[in-house]
């Protein structure tokens, strides 16, 4: 039976698979064929131990945190063999690895076990929209926000990859927000009640809505639209995590995983 | 480069400014905002006279300086500038004040330079021609059912049990009555095997006609009326529901607002950033 006490094997194979691959993408001056397999084998690990908590569970392992972060670092394998096969930059594998590593260490010494039921709150079709649509737009945006500051401090000019991320990411993002819309009419009658999460994610989603008119206006200089992307995911990490430690969420109706 | 991102900051800060002295002027005058006086047909009127405003602004863009203002890259950065601040200072709020007239003032701002960039926008022909009408219609649909439906937003309570009741109540106490009986049949909770509720289910009547309210799952009286499950109270003698009722009528605007929003997103995910 999968569970979390397993996690830590899936988490070393899934790391030590995707730094082989970052090493081949460092090593080789095309694509390297090695490094995109590896990161869809690493995105495969993670995704076997998903499913296996999901049917261990019998509900959607999308409610604690350590669930999501879960989601996060699939999602970042994920876009990143897909950001490599797409572009071929030669960091975007050990990006991906080092962050969904860093994510999958979390959960391995801090797991936090709950318990299999799913809260009625929670159950809606809506839930798993909502949270996985959100979970792949912060993996694109978290990629997106890295090569900014590669791009900052860098050498190399990777405007095209930071644009194609960030389109990528703020479609989610906003798919992601308006899906949590509709299913707070359902849950709660009306669409948007401006409790802390829901002000920090339109606030998020503002910021990158700036950073993307910005870009197409062709106003500000590549390191304002950098700077304000980086703005945009510490933003993103409030909403995510970091509302739950303000005053202003003691009477959230999103925390979930008190 | 350098020049017009510190034009748009003074943009910003003189337009927060600007709208914080107004605020504050109509907080001394009229003091909190009557948010009654906006209900229908109020709010209808005012948002006929609002459209009409930008309409014959847009025709005069060519003369008018206000209307250059709102097409111009900085009203769209200083409103996006201006909403990300106040959603901000929302979000560290306990109890957002979304009623008070800075915000009313800078959601007002966002909308008329969305307006204004939508008229634009259908006369512009260019490869994302539908991909920005139907994002900017679609904000500008949602902003409005939330602007100028909000007063005609209701909440009630009531309580159910075996009786058939008409009489629910608002927030703030005052009795309202239904122009239908509520009567609980049957109240149902499930428990898994450590104790915790699984999920709630009440089957209620409507007129008499039985329906189902469980959590996540309302009882929509019409499009624009639907019932919510919210509470329960449960002893020996007998089970008393608390439902909830909310009458939104600017609910379809809202609807068509999001999808088209939801469409313009996918839009912008298969394009991506061509020009």
């Amino acid at each position: 039976m999968i569970g979390w006490t397993i996690f830590p094997v899936f988490a070393i194979v899934a790391a030590l698979v995707g730094v082989v691959g970052s090493v081949a993408a460092f090593r080789s001056s095309l694509r390297s064929r090695v490094a995109v397999c590896c990161m869809w084998v690493s995105t495969a690990v993670i995704m076997v131990f998903v499913a296996g908590l999901w049917i261990a569970l019998d509900r959607p392992p999308m409610r604690t945190m350590g669930e999501t972060r879960l989601w996060y670092s699939l999602f970042l394998f994920i876009s990143g063999a897909f950001t490599y096969q797409r572009w071929g930059y030669r960091w975007v594998p050990s990006f991906a690895t080092m962050l969904a590593t860093v994510f999958m260490a979390v959960n391995c010494f801090k797991p936090e076990i709950h318990d299999a039921t799913l809260m009625p709150a929670l159950q809606s079709v809506w839930f798993i929209p909502h949270v996985a649509i959100y979970m792949f737009s912060y993996a694109l945006l978290g990629c997106a926000t890295l090569l900014s500051v590669y791009s900052l401090f860098g050498r190399q000019r990777v405007d095209n990859a930071v644009e194609s991320l960030l389109y990528g990411g703020v479609a989610f993002l906003t798919v992601g927000m308006l899906t949590g819309a509709l299913w707070a009419k359902q849950a709660w009658g009306d669409y948007w009640s401006w409790d802390a999460k829901e002000s920090w994610a339109a606030a998020t989603w503002l910021i990158y809505l700036l950073s993307i008119h910005l870009l197409r206006l062709k106003r500000g200089s590549r390191a304002v639209v950098c700077a304000v992307i980086v703005v945009a995911f510490l933003s993103l990490q409030m909403c995510w995590y970091g509302v739950n430690y303000l005053p202003s969420a003691k009477q959230s109706v999103h925390t979930y995983n008190r | 480069m350098q020049i017009s991102i510190s034009r748009y900051t003074v943009t910003t800060v003189l337009l927060v400014l600007v709208a914080g002295v107004v605020s504050w002027l109509l907080e001394a005058t009229v003091g909190a905002l009557p948010i009654e006086f906006f209900a229908f047909p109020m709010n209808l009127i005012l948002m006929v006279l609002w459209l009409i405003a930008v309409v014959e602004l847009y025709r005069a863009r060519s003369k008018n300086v206000i209307a250059r203002y709102l097409l111009s890259a900085q009203a769209t950065v200083s409103a996006i500038v201006f909403a990300a601040i106040g959603c901000l200072v929302v979000g560290l709020q306990s109890e957002p004040a979304t009623q008070s007239y800075i915000f009313v003032l800078m959601v007002l701002y966002v909308m008329s330079v969305v307006a204004m960039v939508t008229l634009r926008g259908w006369r512009v022909q260019g490869t994302v021609r539908w991909r920005f009408l139907v994002s900017h219609l679609g904000l500008l649909l949602a902003l409005v059912a939330g602007f100028w439906g909000a007063a005609d937003y209701q909440e009630l309570r009531m309580i159910v049990d075996d009786t058939p009741r008409q009489q629910a109540i608002y927030i703030d106490g005052t009795a309202k009555k239904l122009d239908y009986t509520l009567r609980l049949a049957e109240f149902d909770v499930q428990y898994n095997e450590a104790g915790v509720p699984e999920q709630y289910r009440a089957d209620i009547e409507v007129d008499g006609n039985p329906v189902t309210l469980e959590v996540n799952d309302p009882y929509n009286v019409s499009f624009a009326q639907s019932i919510y499950l919210m509470n329960f109270e449960r002893n020996d003698a007998a089970t008393r529901l608390v439902v909830q009722i909310v009458y939104q009528p600017w609910r379809a605007v809202m609807v068509v607002g999001i999808v088209m929003l939801i469409v313009g997103a996918l839009l912008m995910f298969l394009g991506g950033a061509k020009r």
